[in-house]
């Protein structure tokens, strides 16, 4: 019923898009061009203002390319659109583009839905290079490219610049290791005799797997290697960087053992922590609530800095025609200019993809003005790709289950760690032994 | 005690409180359930800044109705409306369309297997649609439905419950009015219609109610089988709200769930008397 | 004397209903029972025969009985609690109260009207731990802080107080139905030999309630082990599955993991339990009460 409809409402815009370009198309298509259609599935839950700025581009790209239509289908958060494509593809009808959570990238390719992108990128010399190195971990595989990096963030560490003037630190000099993390946190927690009214740290609940990561990188560890397709959730660096959080939330008692990535933010606003642990994302909301200053530094460094990338990429679909696919490269190759990039990391927030779009006037205006934003990319350096396996929801809910009884101090770190990682092999057996 | 007087006043007045005491622990309950209302309207109307002192302000400070533009800036909660009152007026009218015929068969007529398939529909009282959300994902997914305001309405045009409440309300209805409609050649669907529904109108009126009440409300079944905002309802609309990267906004979150409330709310404070004789009626009838 | 037509008009109108009923009530049973003996994941996209071995996992991962014990822990206490709560209120209220009745009534029934995904944004709200107001008035109390949702031991509790909040005032109009119908000369014919109140409400209130108890722990037994809205708004199933219940577990499974096999291995075992834990109250109440459908 709702199909027809939306049917006809194409019919309709193309229609008008046939009247308007009268002329072109009739030329064209003695040479034999035709409008080619695209679905592109994009994550964000709401039309809100991250899709009307889509929505400008696309319509944008759409005027530029008589021949292209692209149709954004707004499919929810990043977990919603990944079922959104599961179904689809299962159903035999796959969208064109989707913009997928990067970790899912070895899930697409099990399922056999993407298709390997290195023909097109070799028709653009040093596109590829442009972009940072650490957010193309997500989308190689067997020597190949598979997607193509869009929006894109980090984790990034927030201080209360106030808080810290409080209790006598320098404001402008944020932790730069766990130690001084370890021991400012213990300076900035107030408590009024047993009760906590203002932790030192809060390591945000929800993702912390994703913050976890950053702290094992940090340790110089790693979670999962995906090419050696191993998982080692029981390194020593996961057990050291797991201790160190104990330490902080059971030891020292400066952060609190739980929370929930949606409330943390508003926390930090209220006063309710000095310092955050948040993604790069959440920078526009604390500008327009906080009223104090605040800044935002690189994760403190344990034996190195480091970060787990997060966000989302390209992807362009199998089983669909030949010429669908060429469109979609045309899209994707478009919207990720250096100029494209700039605009849309100063619209959304989301650091931009390739080193050169920084070096755009409108990107250089922003960073000068507000140059919080040059820290998630300049943290970059000591990024690395996020874990990712197949079926990673599950992995996921792995070790967050782990993280969370240790962070309660239910098991020890390297109990917690075990178990997990018994978990992980179990779970990924099939995919563990064809290594 | 044995001791102890009459009634529950009365033994408070022996106390020498009597009625007031009643009262007041009627208005300190009223009171704890009334607030978390009161306190999101509260919280709509502010500006960002002001949700973040230290002490809770009941009134806002600065109060504004930005809130509620950018709500609508933010999401198409106008179109979730719609949607919201399509699925729902579409499940009512079917189901008051499957639901009298059934309840008029097992109310009125004899016939074999009646009493196996009456247990039918009352097991499925029991067996809601959360406990079979895998399968019947599977089967509108077969069909073709995903992602349409059809999909939401589809398992529920046949309702257990509807079908059990009618067939209580047609068995109070006396023989001899059928035999007299059968005499003015009035049978079958037409007594059905012309005679037995009317007839059973509160028990109409309070099942309709309860539907469109529970159906507003629904969460996991729309969740799972819409995808796009386009026919979303107004609770999945707040859930997807909710589930930003960023962080909750709590005054535009509280706007949204006052604007995903109001208008049930205001129904019920408009038809109060309708409301709760209904879902006492209804309740009372299992 | 019937006419073909008598004898087969009964089942001409319930076609619709039947139709519906078995499509989307009755078959689903039944295709999660086959589904449930298959391999059916994004890895393998056509459902491959392995007789139990989904069963075998799933009473083999602690996680599944861990949710099964949140689970029958979130039944076992919201329901006395918002029975309790909803059988004093509605004795309170069948009191002679005047026209404030009326809005005491009002203020208790008028969460059963906002949608449970409301009320899961109410509550985070009121239970956030450094600006909600839930702490603020404990503290004034000198209660220590709680860090409800954040904290493991008390996430799931958090839960049941919103869900108690959400529910009590349906029940206790259920109740208040109930009381309006029992007969008033019992009362008087007990008044007359003395009787006190609590001693009424004992030996006369109570066991003419039962059948209206039957059907609100009926109705209570269902609506609970239902839970999903409020997980999944609230907690997501954390920290640590300490709030994860099975309709939450089999929506992760399902459609998260994409798992369908275990998603109907664990709809089977849901069904069954359900089915289980009615029946057996069925027979319970039902030796001490005349139950009438």
């Amino acid at each position: 019923m709702l199909k027809d409809r939306r049917l006809r409402y194409l019919g309709r815009s193309l229609l008008v898009v046939v009247a308007a370009v009268g002329l072109l198309v009739s030329q064209a298509s003695a040479q034999g061009e035709r409008l080619v259609r695209l679905t592109f599935y994009y994550p964000v839950g709401v039309a809100g203002p991250l899709a009307r700025v889509v929505d400008g581009m696309v319509q944008e790209f759409n005027a530029e390319h008589p021949f292209i239509e692209v149709v954004p289908v707004y499919s929810g958060d990043y977990d919603p659109t990944m079922m959104k494509v599961q179904t689809a593809v299962r159903g035999g009808n796959p969208p064109d583009i989707a913009v997928v959570e990067i970790s899912e990238f070895p899930t697409l390719l099990a399922m056999g839905a993407i298709i390997p992108l290195d023909d097109y990128i070799a028709q653009h010399p040093g596109y590829i290079d442009a972009f940072f190195p650490a957010f193309l971990d997500n989308s190689q595989f067997e020597g190949q490219v598979w997607g193509i990096p869009f929006q894109r963030s980090t984790p990034v560490l927030y201080w209360n610049k106030a808080a810290f003037a409080e209790v006598g630190l320098d404001p402008e000099s944020p932790p730069t290791t766990w130690t001084e993390l370890a021991d400012y946190a213990q300076r900035l927690t107030t408590r009024t005799g047993t009760d906590v009214t203002r932790w030192g740290v809060t390591i945000s609940g929800g993702w912390n797997d994703w913050l976890f990561e950053g702290f094992v990188r940090q340790s110089g560890g790693q979670l999962i290697d995906f090419h050696g397709q191993e998982v080692k959730f029981n390194s020593p660096e996961a057990v050291e960087a797991l201790e160190f959080w104990v330490e902080l939330m059971q030891g020292l008692k400066v952060g609190p053992p739980h929370s929930t990535w949606a409330s943390t933010p508003p926390d930090f606003v209220a006063g309710r922590t000095a310092m955050l642990y948040h993604s790069t994302g959440i920078m526009t909301f604390l500008k327009s609530s906080a009223d104090f200053p605040f800044g935002a530094a690189f994760m403190p460094a344990n034996v190195t800095y480091g970060a787990a990338v997060g966000g989302g990429n390209f992807f362009i679909f199998k089983d669909i025609p030949q010429e669908n696919q060429d469109a979609a490269w045309t899209f994707i190759h478009w919207i990720t200019s250096p100029e494209k990039a700039s605009y849309w990391s100063a619209a959304s927030g989301y650091v931009a993809v390739r080193a050169d779009a920084y070096e755009l006037a409108e990107m250089q205006e922003l960073v000068t003005e507000h140059p919080e934003y040059l820290v998630a990319r300049d943290q970059l350096a000591f990024g690395h790709g996020k874990m990712m396996a197949p079926v990673y929801q599950r992995v996921r809910e792995i070790l967050k289950s782990a993280l969370d009884d240790a962070q309660a101090g239910l098991v020890s770190p390297r109990v917690a760690l075990d178990r997990a990682q018994e978990e992980m092999e179990r779970t990924l057996r099939s995919w563990i032994q064809t290594r | 005690m044995r001791s102890r007087p009459a009634t529950f006043s009365a033994a408070l007045h022996r106390l020498g409180l009597n009625r007031l005491l009643l009262h007041m622990i009627l208005l300190i309950v009223s009171t704890i359930t009334a607030a978390p209302y009161f306190w999101a309207l509260s919280t709509s109307l502010k500006l960002r800044r002001d949700v973040f002192t230290p002490v809770p302000q009941w009134i806002p400070p600065n109060p504004t109705l930005q809130n509620y533009v950018d709500l609508f800036y933010m999401a198409p909660f106008g179109l979730f409306l719609v949607n919201t009152i399509l699925v729902v007026s579409g499940i009512l009218v079917i189901q008051l369309i499957t639901a009298p015929l059934a309840a008029y068969v097992f109310a009125r007529l004899r016939f074999a297997g009646s009493g196996f398939l009456f247990g039918l529909f009352l097991v499925q009282m029991m067996m809601p649609i959360h406990a079979v959300v895998v399968p019947n994902y599977l089967t509108i997914n077969a069909m073709g439905l995903l992602d349409t305001r059809l999909a939401m309405m589809l398992p529920f045009w046949a309702s257990g419950y509807a079908v059990f409440l009618l067939r209580q309300a047609f068995r109070q209805v006396p023989r001899d009015f059928e035999d007299a409609a059968l005499i003015d050649g009035c049978s079958g669907l037409r007594f059905l219609w012309h005679v037995l529904l009317p007839l059973a109108k509160p028990t109409v009126i309070a099942f309709s109610l309860i539907s469109v009440v529970t159906h507003w409300n629904d969460f996991l079944w729309p969740l799972i089988v819409t995808d796009s905002p386009a026919v979303r309802t107004l609770t999945i609309g707040l859930a997807m709200f909710v589930q930003q990267e960023s962080g909750a906004d709590w005054p535009v979150l509280m706007a949204g769930t006052i604007f995903v409330t109001l208008p049930l709310l205001l129904l019920f404070l408009v038809y109060q008397r309708k409301f709760i004789e209904s879902f006492m009626y209804a309740g009372l009838k299992g | 004397m019937r006419t073909v037509n008598q004898r087969i008009s009964p089942y001409l109108y319930l076609i619709p209903s039947l139709i519906l009923l078995v499509a989307f009530t009755y078959y689903p049973i039944l295709s999660s029972v086959y589904i449930s003996l298959h391999e059916w994941n994004l890895f393998t996209p056509e459902p491959k025969f392995v007789g139990f071995e989904n069963y075998t996992i799933l009473f083999g991962d602690p996680l599944f009985w861990r949710v099964a014990r949140n689970t029958l822990v979130y039944v076992a206490v919201t329901i006395p609690i918002t029975m309790a709560m909803a059988l004093i209120m509605a004795i309170l209220l069948n009191e002679r109260l005047g026209w404030l009745r009326n809005a005491y009534r009002v203020a208790a029934f008028y969460p059963t009207m906002i949608p449970m995904a409301a009320a899961a944004m109410l509550w985070v709200w009121l239970l956030n731990p450094g600006i909600g107001l839930i702490n603020h008035y404990l503290a004034s109390f000198g209660v220590p802080r709680i860090e409800w949702l954040y904290n493991m031991d008390w996430a799931l509790p958090a839960i049941m107080m919103t869900a108690i909040w959400k529910n009590f005032g349906y029940f206790m109009l259920i109740y208040l139905a109930g009381l309006q119908n029992l007969p008033g000369e019992l009362y008087e014919a007990a008044s007359l030999e003395g009787a006190g109140f609590l001693h009424k409400v004992r030996l006369i209130t109570l066991p003419l309630l039962a059948p209206t108890t039957v059907f609100v722990v009926v109705v209570g037994i269902i609506t609970s082990f239902n839970v999903f809205d409020l997980v999944h708004l609230m907690t997501q199933g954390g920290p640590g599955n300490r709030t994860n219940v099975l309709v939450y577990y089999i929506y992760q499974h399902a459609f998260r993991f994409a798992d369908y096999g275990m998603g109907s291995a664990l709809t089977v075992v849901f069904v069954v339990m359900i089915l289980a834990v009615i029946l057996v109250l069925m027979r319970l109440l039902e030796r001490r009460t005349h139950y009438e459908v």
